[in-house]
């Protein structure tokens, strides 16, 4: 599989990488730092007890495992970086350690790239959208500059995909468990999972007879069987990474963890979705309040106004629109979840590019949950984007299309992450880097690249992010004047209507639009 | 939506077949070309250089934090701060024991420049004498940045003009691939944008000398080799060759004495205009020719892979001799070594223009050749070499790259090996390690089983060598020297590299004495079929 192609192919990425090692990193780096030193060097009980950093462990145990396994690796590299008290460590030698851990984990993406290669039939498109995956500006920003290790956790996510492709459902399901004790965040897209594996692999059809109306019966024994056999290799899976924490009575502990719901409706910078649209409609209706008195909006509470735009990790509140409660948000998304189901239990999805509508629904799922959930990170839109640039193997135009304008807004709403000036070059370069290629390269699946699938509104919409970005970068801070937040909530909202866009376009592609020329060509 | 054009079936076959020995870069302008996207190979390249040298640009520098004299970095830096808070006068004077101003009068110019706008963005940054040694974040930002765009100003633009004209007659790829390969030169990457210095304008400049050259125009040229002269006295290493070049072509019999007075007037108004400042009184000038060309200094400094170092190692060069007796000892072998090609050069240009005229693609092309012989000669055995030097005669060979794949390739190798000392003390190691393995992997030739291009002994000799600096340098990782002999390692490469450019100089100046033979009689025929 690593032929020299591949090896080239493969340096650039990493020397890119190592350059970067000086560069900014966030206080994740100061976590998972923590972390390795919780798990280094107290005993498994104490683990989700440990606060003497305010960086305390919030990941799944499979996480905690592999910070275990790193931490061996760090003693013998540096021992201080593992000691519990050596707050805020961030001497050359931890950061090349760390650095080095995220390039290395990376290989199981690189890995399950290849996999999904195979798994689609190694043909040229499918090596861009792998390539353009695994070079993609996301984890380059996220995991090589900013600090996590998505592209190792995104790894074990394509090699479910792509066993699910090769239909191997079992494993798939499997790997997914995995997945989701290592970082639960995965869980917006366990829906799709749940109702892909289901149908797709619990239930065992019976042709019951030859008649023309298609007689098919569930034949029970073999779906209860396969069920059984789903069912337990997901416990265990669940056993071995809970089993200890629940035989210790700590899993409200872990609980508590794991879904802090103290956190306010929008990050501090907020990510673009509905929500994002929904605060900037507020204030825009407070500067209306103060024009138009007529419009009867003099009640407004201006006081709680200036919260959600000054970087606080606190509760975000309306002057004008109703709050927002956390079951709001769970039922917004649940619905918004609908349209993942329909591609799913929509007629002949089985048989007709079966793992291909799985994908499609994973991507719905996980859009469903960014664009309405509750605290979304900027950094989720990996979740959509990853699923999504998978499909564009072979897209139609309209996917094609949707997937340019998603992912030019996705990663450039990564930019606030990056915030230093020594980063702005790195940030700019990359991102116009992968932009170029992905326009140019990816192609529908009648041969158009994509920049010539887009229509001229989305080419500007596109274009638009040049302009974005010197008035929000480039131009010095004080003309704002007084509207600090201005660049920020202008990132938020332009995004957040690329992202909005191609949500509605994706719906309608994958769940409404029934596209039998696709069928008939294939 | 308008339906995209059909492939043409044809293309597919023909590029496989090409594409058999072909090493990695030439194969992503392939494949781009194959896939339609040629409208993005410039621009991803451009982006992609930018990217490294940034990328690099995060790591250390010449003196990083080692007061009191620092190194490089602040040196540029105190010639921004000198310059503009004080009159010219006093430019070439002021408190020389701290990095006294000791480049031509172009540099102090654009110290000036960058002086200024560092003094309207933050005044610390060079405020007269407070500010010696700063280094805040902010403040290197500010002076990696000027590299940068001062570089994208004069060399990025030369480079991308000079592949894309037409006196290089080679495919789209080729093309494209050897602009991705000068602009990701490690070599110059490493000492502009890691260790510090501001060498791209001056081979910028000199790519321009050539860029005109190519262009038949003369005036122009010889106006851009003054610039670079007067940037970095150090471009001394090229004017034998340009000087050779120009003469032949003032002996084009109707015009030809007045192009001589033409560019003797070019080359007078350059110099006059950039020293116009001092004009006024001789004092000044003879200053500044003290500080540009301080012969005081000794035979080489530090350990440079050139053969005066070399020999030093076997005979104790500067003990016996006293500094002036080894000058002239110097410029006498330094003047036998370019020699041969410049007269070459000259020969060459002159004949061909009595006779046949050799067309301007060929004389540039020769020039390109005179010019990485001369500078050679210059830095194997001419007097007071740094090891940094080697980029002066890497410049006009990159140039050559479509011509030569593999010795160029070669050469950078060598080259950045025998800068390794320099950078290990700068703190540039992993952008050493990613460069130098990078290069290797997208442009040498042992590292990718695919080329055929190279001939079979070539590639063995090149492992070879590959196996010895990697042996070198593991070697001093692994083994502390022993306590006799401290510079151990530094000595090994030394006299490796300096082997190493010996047998280039040798294949260069073979190169040229029998191509432009065979260039000359090959144009003749092609008038004769036109």
């Amino acid at each position: 599989m690593l032929g020299a192609k591949n090896l080239a192919f493969l340096c650039v990425g990493v020397g890119i990488k190592l350059l970067l090692w000086p560069a900014y990193h966030s206080t994740d780096f100061e976590v998972h730092r923590n972390w390795l030193a919780i798990t280094n060097s107290l005993p498994l009980s104490k683990w989700y007890f440990e606060d003497r950093s305010e960086w305390t462990l919030d990941y799944p145990p499979f996480f905690a495992w592999f910070e275990w396994g790193l931490s061996l690796a760090a003693r013998w590299w540096d021992p201080r970086i593992v000691q519990l008290d050596n707050l805020g460590y961030a001497a050359s030698s931890c950061v090349e350690f760390q650095r080095l851990t995220v390039i290395a984990s990376e290989l199981v993406l690189f890995a399950a790239l290849g996999r999904f290669v195979q798994a689609s039939g190694g043909t040229r498109q499918s090596k861009i959208a792998a390539a353009l995956t695994f070079l993609s500006a996301g984890f380059l920003f996220v995991d090589h500059v900013h600090f996590q290790y998505n592209g190792f956790l995104f790894g074990i996510l394509v090699y479910s995909l792509a066993f699910a492709m090769e239909g191997r459902d079992l494993l798939a399901g499997t790997m997914f468990a995995v997945l989701l004790c290592f970082k639960h965040i995965f869980m917006y897209i366990a829906p799709a999972y749940f109702i892909y594996l289901v149908i797709n692999y619990c239930t065992v059809l019976r042709t019951r007879r030859r008649s023309p109306v298609g007689g098919c019966a569930l034949d029970i024994g073999a779906s209860a069987w396969r069920l059984a056999k789903l069912g337990t290799a997901v416990v265990v899976v669940f056993a071995v990474a809970f089993g200890p924490f629940v035989a210790l009575g700590q899993l409200p502990q872990l609980a508590s963890r794991l879904f802090p719901f103290k956190r306010g409706l929008c990050h501090a910078y907020w990510a673009p979705n509905f929500w994002a649209l929904y605060v900037f409609a507020d204030r825009l209706l407070i500067l209306a309040s103060r024009f138009i008195p007529a419009l009867g909006l003099t009640f407004v509470d201006l006081s709680g106004l200036t919260a959600s735009t000054r970087g606080l990790v606190g509760d975000t509140s309306f002057a004008v629109l109703p709050d927002i409660p956390p079951i709001a948000t769970f039922i917004a998304t649940l619905l918004a979840q609908v349209p993942a189901y329909v591609v799913l239990i929509r007629k002949g999805s089985k048989k007709q590019r079966g793992p291909q509508r799985f994908i499609q629904a994973v991507v719905l799922c996980a859009y469903a949950s960014y664009m309405f959930g509750w605290h979304v990170h900027e950094k989720a839109i990996l979740l959509i984007l990853v699923p999504l640039g998978l499909l564009t193997a072979a897209p139609t135009q309209r996917t094609l299309r949707m997937f340019a304008v998603l992912s030019t807004a996705g990663y450039y709403s990564l930019f606030p992450l990056l915030f230093g000036a020594q980063e702005l070059l790195i940030k700019a370069a990359v991102l116009l880097i992968w932009v170029l290629c992905a326009l140019a390269l990816l192609k529908s699946d009648r041969g158009v690249s994509a920049w010539r699938c887009l229509l001229r509104a989305e080419r500007l919409y596109v274009l638009g992010h040049i302009p974005l970005f010197i008035a929000t970068e480039l131009l010095p801070g004080c003309v704002f004047g007084r509207l600090q937040f201005l660049p920020l909530a202008l990132v938020s909202v332009y995004t957040a209507l690329g992202v909005t866009y191609s949500w509605l376009g994706l719906v309608y592609e994958f769940a409404l639009h029934h596209s039998h020329s696709t069928h008939k060509r294939h | 939506m308008a339906p995209s054009s059909p492939q043409p079936p044809a293309r597919q076959a023909t590029s496989a077949s090409r594409r058999a020995g072909v090493i990695p870069v030439d194969r992503w302008f392939w494949f781009l070309a194959e896939e339609n996207a040629q409208g993005i190979a410039l621009p991803v390249t451009l982006l992609f250089a930018l990217l490294v040298r940034w990328c690099v640009a995060l790591h250390g520098y010449s003196g990083h934090g080692s007061p009191p004299l620092y190194g490089d970095f602040e040196a540029q830096r105190h010639w921004m701060e000198l310059t503009v808070h004080l009159p010219p006068s006093k430019w070439y004077f002021y408190d020389l024991s701290y990095w006294g101003l000791d480049y031509p009068p172009l540099t102090a110019f654009q110290s000036w420049a960058c002086g200024w706008v560092a003094h309207l963005i933050d005044p610390s940054w060079v405020a007269l004498d407070q500010s010696r040694g700063i280094e805040t974040h902010m403040s290197k930002l500010f002076m990696r940045s000027t590299v940068l765009v001062l570089e994208a100003l004069v060399y990025v633009p030369a480079v991308v003009l000079l592949f894309q004209s037409r006196h290089i007659q080679v495919n789209w790829v080729i093309r494209q691939a050897s602009i991705f390969s000068v602009l990701l030169q490690p070599c110059l990457i490493l000492i502009d944008h890691g260790h510090f210095q501001y060498n791209s304008v001056m081979l910028g400049f000199l790519l321009w000398t050539v860029y005109f050259a190519a262009r038949e125009q003369y005036l122009v040229m010889a106006a851009c080799f003054c610039c670079s002269l007067m940037f970095k006295q150090m471009a001394l290493y090229f004017a034998p060759a340009v000087f050779a070049f120009l003469l032949a072509k003032c002996f084009r019999s109707p015009y030809g004495v007045r192009l001589f007075v033409q560019l003797g007037l070019v080359v007078i108004v350059t110099f006059g205009v950039m020293l116009l400042p001092w004009m006024g009184s001789p004092a000044q000038l003879q200053q500044i020719l003290i500080r540009v060309f301080p012969v005081a200094r000794g035979l080489y400094e530090d350990k440079v892979a050139n053969v005066w170092c070399a020999i030093n190692i076997a005979v104790k060069l500067r003990s016996m001799f006293a500094a002036p007796v080894l000058l002239r000892l110097a410029a006498a072998v330094t003047s036998v070594a370019f020699a041969p090609s410049c007269i070459h050069l000259f020969l060459a240009v002159k004949r061909s223009v009595a006779g046949q005229a050799l067309v301007a693609a060929d004389a540039a092309k020769l020039l390109c050749y005179a010019l990485v012989n001369c500078s050679l000669a210059f830095f194997l055995f001419s007097f007071q070499v740094h090891e940094k030097s080697i980029l002066l005669p890497l410049a006009p060979a990159l140039l050559l790259i479509h011509e030569e794949p593999w010795a160029v390739n070669w050469f950078v190798q060598v080259a950045l090996f025998s800068m390794y000392p320099l950078l290990f003390k700068d703190g540039l190691q992993i952008p050493y390690w990613v460069m130098a393995i990078g290069w290797s992997m997208l442009r040498s030739c042992p590292a990718c089983p695919a080329d055929k291009r190279t001939p079979l002994a070539v590639l063995n000799a090149q492992w070879v060598s590959t196996l010895v600096m990697v042996a070198i340098h593991a070697a001093n990782m692994l083994v502390p020297p022993p306590p006799s002999l401290p510079d151990l390692y530094v000595v090994l490469n030394v006299l490796f590299s300096c082997a190493m450019f010996v047998l280039f100089f040798a294949y260069f100046n073979y190169r040229q004495l029998t191509l432009a033979l065979v260039r000359v009689r090959a144009t003749r025929s092609k008038k004769k079929d036109s």
